[in-house]
């Protein structure tokens, strides 16, 4: 309450820092195109490394696939197009925060979010911030979070995209998308549709992969507006609804599905002025889902959560290089569903963010952030961060944070088993960065150390004989990120070269053995090379050895390749074909251990921009 | 691995002291295989994780051997073995989460026969007229679709007729040609026996108490079912534990309740004398008492499955279910521990072979 008071205090000074400040034209920018403009603003002394719209276009459709190849995150995916959780610093599924357009969208339900309901068809950029983000980003924001962004362009223009995909496993994909500019509205529309039987045969077997056919649309509709030059209104809308059957393992048949829904909409008025800029938002967030044991009966469970969410955004610039950021949020939750009667949560949080550069070189960042929630106590959460670019092409980053996440209504509700005396998991982390940035080259060495206490799992307990989560363990985590872009061009002939390698020891302090599922080696590379209207690219991916229980499941080297050509590529209508091998090494692998993944396949595909 | 050297070890004692002893006059038994003289203690593993196993270990909890199916035969048990029924030189292990019975010989642990059709959630198994019946839950959520799948024991084939059953069909025992079935009730509640005429397969139910989890013949002809109460959460209401006396001459029960929060399981025979776990403790229970005893006889234990055996008692722990579970064994004349070793992943069911 104390440190409320404080906040409320920090707050109250606003009134009088009548300061005077030179407007930066490029950070107004960011907030009148970005509505996650935290990420921009904020993250000086993070590793953020930003996926561009070709990076993903030339990828898969679903957010696992891009960033398993393109990204330190490893993902436990259930088999091809099933449900799949990150591991991101050797964090649990939980503790990954997914940022739509500035708003954390993990599950109200299980603190998760599926990586295989999230398509990147309609985003402008991902981006990946590794390291604790609770302050800005809420609950689960502990190993890092994975940012969705939908930009408005208000700059005069008008363009469409159609892609057309077939593949391997009857392997369908329709996506279109238009964007549009004037000086007063900015708008995108999206569609992308994505089908498969997913039957691929597993290596060194008769079989198939059984029950495992999936479909998913995504819609998303943006919309922005300039009421006056100091006032844009945006609207953000995104609808995705997945079919899933929900495949077999070696070992185990199948015949369940699972149906998930989710809509996300928000509103948000900024007004931008010289002394300050204030910006609101409300939110609505649904998910559903919808579980059938078998999927030929008319049975199932379901589970659905709706959130409603005011934020306030209030930054001023107190003197020159001095600014202070407060925001406030208040959401009201509610959940049903077969396995808890309606519960409700209010929750109300306030942040100070102080941002400053002393000189040129040097910003830092200090944030504060406290919770109030009805159904427990929430901590006092804090990051601190800076970048120095000491000499020319170097960079100093640092950052110190103490991270949370919330019981989720599962944790809390679940009948039988949920538990209401949990309190939150706390996190305390730091990370030391380095980056090097050079005419053609970019390199980052990010080392970090992560101490969690008071993690929530599920135990059996043999007295009433059911499963009922505990705060009962406490983990350690440490390694190595390093991550190097390098370009060349030579004539016509030009080179870009992506990789990525993470070293991950994450333990479980009380056991003193390695977490489950966590590989201590990830190394992802991609080479593109391209001449003209001709580009082609291969992808590797080395994911280590992982810890499961008894036991251990190999390690991996899956590698891609793609071919494509745009034709007429002077010209403002032009085509591109692309085509891409899968697993070009036709090797065996599994992600999670029973569920093999799939064996060589291709991928046609057409694209038309106008 | 450890274990597996110390057995070639013990067998290099072994052959050694055979060598040395003067066997002109002694009597050579041949050993029926490497995993007589023992328990076996099925695993369930993780559901959805595939680690099923069984470990045997000997009487004198010398030799430790785990993950005997997949070491004899070089190929994974599956999903879930939810328990383990003898007919003559075979063991039929029913494996849950694969929807499979795997029957090996119990003495070798060789595969002789795989049944991976016509079984949905299978549970347990008994036999009766030269057929083996297997209790199925049919989907969890579906409480019109359980039944008894009926096995062939000379071919080990399954037969294409089944007997439809009520909810939940758990436990299943056979008294000549009659077949007892507890039928605990699935993923909900159910309180009744179905009893089957193996050779008509006509089904009469008989009501005893909510969630019957375990039965034991006496040796008066009374059929004892412990039923552990609905718990707490259940949609009806919690309630106590009863224990149920089937006279299985005329079928009449009798009752005898437990407190309302109390939800006793894993009731066994030795001696004349009942046993059950609740809450931790081992309770015994002469068969002719018509009370609850007051008082526990062993304390302080965690099990996920028991069952005597000859003045023995022995339990599993299962631990936190995602590392190795034990087994203890305990001597019933002084209630001390008399051996315990280190098994797998989630024992659960325990089976003097």
């Amino acid at each position: 309450m104390r440190q409320l008071s404080f906040i409320l205090l920090m707050l109250s000074f606003l009134g009088i820092g009548h300061s005077q400040s030179i407007s930066d034209s490029i950070q107004q920018l960011d907030e009148v195109v970005l509505s996650d403009f935290k990420l921009k603003r904020y993250a000086n002394g993070y590793k953020v490394t930003v996926l561009s719209d070709s990076v993903l276009r030339k990828n898969q459709a679903s957010l696992t696939d891009v960033l398993r190849f393109n990204s330190n995150i490893y993902f436990k995916e259930n088999g091809f197009g099933m449900v799949s959780s990150p591991s991101f610093r050797g964090t649990n599924a939980s503790q990954t925060a997914v940022v739509w357009n500035g708003i954390n969208i993990n599950s109200q339900l299980n603190g998760q979010a599926d990586f295989n309901t999230i398509s990147t068809s309609n985003y402008d950029n991902v981006s990946i911030r590794s390291g604790g983000g609770s302050v800005q980003y809420g609950s689960g924001a502990i190993g890092g979070t994975v940012h969705l962004s939908n930009e408005l362009d208000f700059s005069p223009h008008l363009n469409h995209q159609l892609q057309l995909a077939y593949g391997s496993f009857e392997t369908k994909r329709l996506a279109y998308r238009t964007a549009f500019g004037s000086e007063k509205w900015s708008g995108s529309v999206g569609v992308g549709y994505l089908n498969s039987d997913n039957d691929y045969r597993f290596l060194g077997t008769d079989r198939r992969n059984e029950n495992a056919a999936f479909d998913n649309l995504d819609i998303s509709l943006n919309l922005g507006y300039t009421l006056s030059k100091k006032d844009v209104v945006k609207a953000f809308h995104q609808n995705f609804r997945s079919d899933r059957e929900l495949s077999e393992t070696l070992l185990a048949p199948s015949k369940s599905k699972l149906e998930n829904e989710d809509y996300r909409t928000m509103l948000e008025w900024s007004h931008i002025s010289n002394r300050f800029t204030s910006s609101i938002k409300a939110v609505h967030l649904k998910e559903s889902f919808r579980y059938f044991e078998n999927k030929d009966l008319i049975h199932f469970s379901k589970g659905q959560a709706t959130t409603w969410l005011l934020k306030h955004h209030f930054k001023t610039d107190i003197l020159k290089r001095l600014t202070l950021s407060v925001i406030t949020d208040y959401s009201y939750v509610t959940a049903e569903g077969d396995s808890f009667s309606n519960p409700k949560r209010n929750a109300f949080s306030a942040t100070a963010i102080v941002s400053h550069r002393p000189i040129r070189h040097l910003q830092y960042n200090i944030n504060v952030r406290k919770d109030v929630i009805s159904d427990f106590e929430s901590p006092l959460v804090f990051s601190a961060d800076m970048s120095y670019s000491i000499f020319k092409p170097y960079t100093l980053k640092l950052n110190a944070s103490k991270n949370f996440r919330v019981p989720t209504f599962n944790d809390l509700y679940w009948n039988p088993g949920g538990n209401l005396d949990l309190k939150p998991e706390e996190s305390f982390q730091v990370d030391l960065g380095h980056e090097l940035r050079f005419k053609n080259i970019l390199a980052k060495f990010n080392s970090f150390y992560i101490e969690t206490t008071d993690l929530i799992e599920w135990q059996p307990n043999n007295m009433n004989g059911y499963w009922s989560p505990v705060n009962v363990a406490n983990a350690r985590h440490y390694g190595l990120e390093s991550e190097m872009q390098v370009s060349r061009s030579i004539v016509s002939h030009q080179f870009l070269l992506l990789a990525n390698y993470t070293f991950t020891k994450a333990e479980d302090v009380d056991q003193d053995q390695p977490l489950f599922y966590v590989p201590e080696h990830k190394v992802t590379a991609s080479l593109s090379y391209s001449y003209k209207a001709f580009t082609m690219f291969y992808q590797h991916l080395y994911n280590g050895e992982v810890t499961i229980i008894g036991d251990t499941l190999d390690g991996f080297d899956v590698g891609n390749i793609g071919l494509s050509y745009t034709f007429n590529n002077k010209n403002k209508v032009q085509y591109i074909a692309n085509l891409r091998i899968n697993n070009v090494y036709n090797s065996y692998y599994e992600n999670v251990a029973l569920r093999p993944m799939p064996n060589r396949n291709f991928n046609f595909n057409m694209t038309l921009k106008f | 691995m450890t274990t597996y050297t110390f057995r070639l070890l013990f067998l290099g004692f072994a052959l050694l002291f055979a060598s040395c002893s003067n066997d002109d006059d002694t009597i050579t038994v041949t050993p029926l295989g490497d995993y007589e003289n023992g328990i076996l203690i099925s695993h369930e593993g993780n559901f959805g994780l595939g680690n099923a196993s069984v470990s045997y270990v000997s009487n004198d909890f010398m030799t430790v051997d785990n993950g005997i199916f997949e070491g004899v035969n070089s190929s994974p048990l599956g999903d879930s073995a939810q328990s383990i029924a003898f007919n003559g030189d075979l063991a039929y292990i029913i494996v849950n989460g694969s929807n499979a019975i795997e029957i090996v010989n119990r003495y070798t642990f060789e595969s002789v026969a795989t049944i991976n059709t016509g079984l949905n959630n299978p549970r347990y198994m008994a036999f009766a007229n030269g057929k083996g019946y297997v209790t199925n839950w049919g989907d969890g959520t579906v409480t019109t679709d359980d039944y008894i799948a009926i096995i062939d024991t000379t071919s080990n084939a399954l037969e294409a007729q089944t007997i439809s059953v009520a909810e939940g069909p758990e436990r299943i025992m056979t008294i000549g040609n009659t077949i007892y079935v507890a039928h605990k009730g699935g993923f909900g509640q159910n309180n009744i026996l179905s009893k089957i005429d193996a050779i008509s397969n006509s089904v009469a139910t008989i009501t005893v108490g909510d969630v019957p989890n375990s039965m034991q013949l006496d040796a008066s002809g009374n059929l004892w079912v412990l039923c552990e109460g609905n718990p707490s959460w259940s949609s009806s209401g919690e309630t106590a534990g009863q224990l149920a006396k089937v006279n299985t001459a005329d079928d009449s029960v009798t009752m005898i309740n437990f407190q309302v929060t109390q939800h006793p399981s894993f009731l066994s025979l030795d001696n004349g004398a009942l046993y059950y776990y609740l809450g931790g403790s081992v309770y015994r229970m002469e068969t002719t008492a018509t009370n609850l005893p007051t008082s526990s006889e062993i304390d302080g234990l965690n099990f996920y499955g028991m069952t005597t055996n000859n003045g023995i008692l022995y339990g599993v722990d299962a631990v936190d279910f995602s590392s190795n579970g034990s087994i203890s064994a305990y001597n019933l004349s002084t209630n001390t521990m008399s051996g315990s070793a280190e098994l797998g992943i989630i024992p659960s069911g325990i089976y003097v072979n």
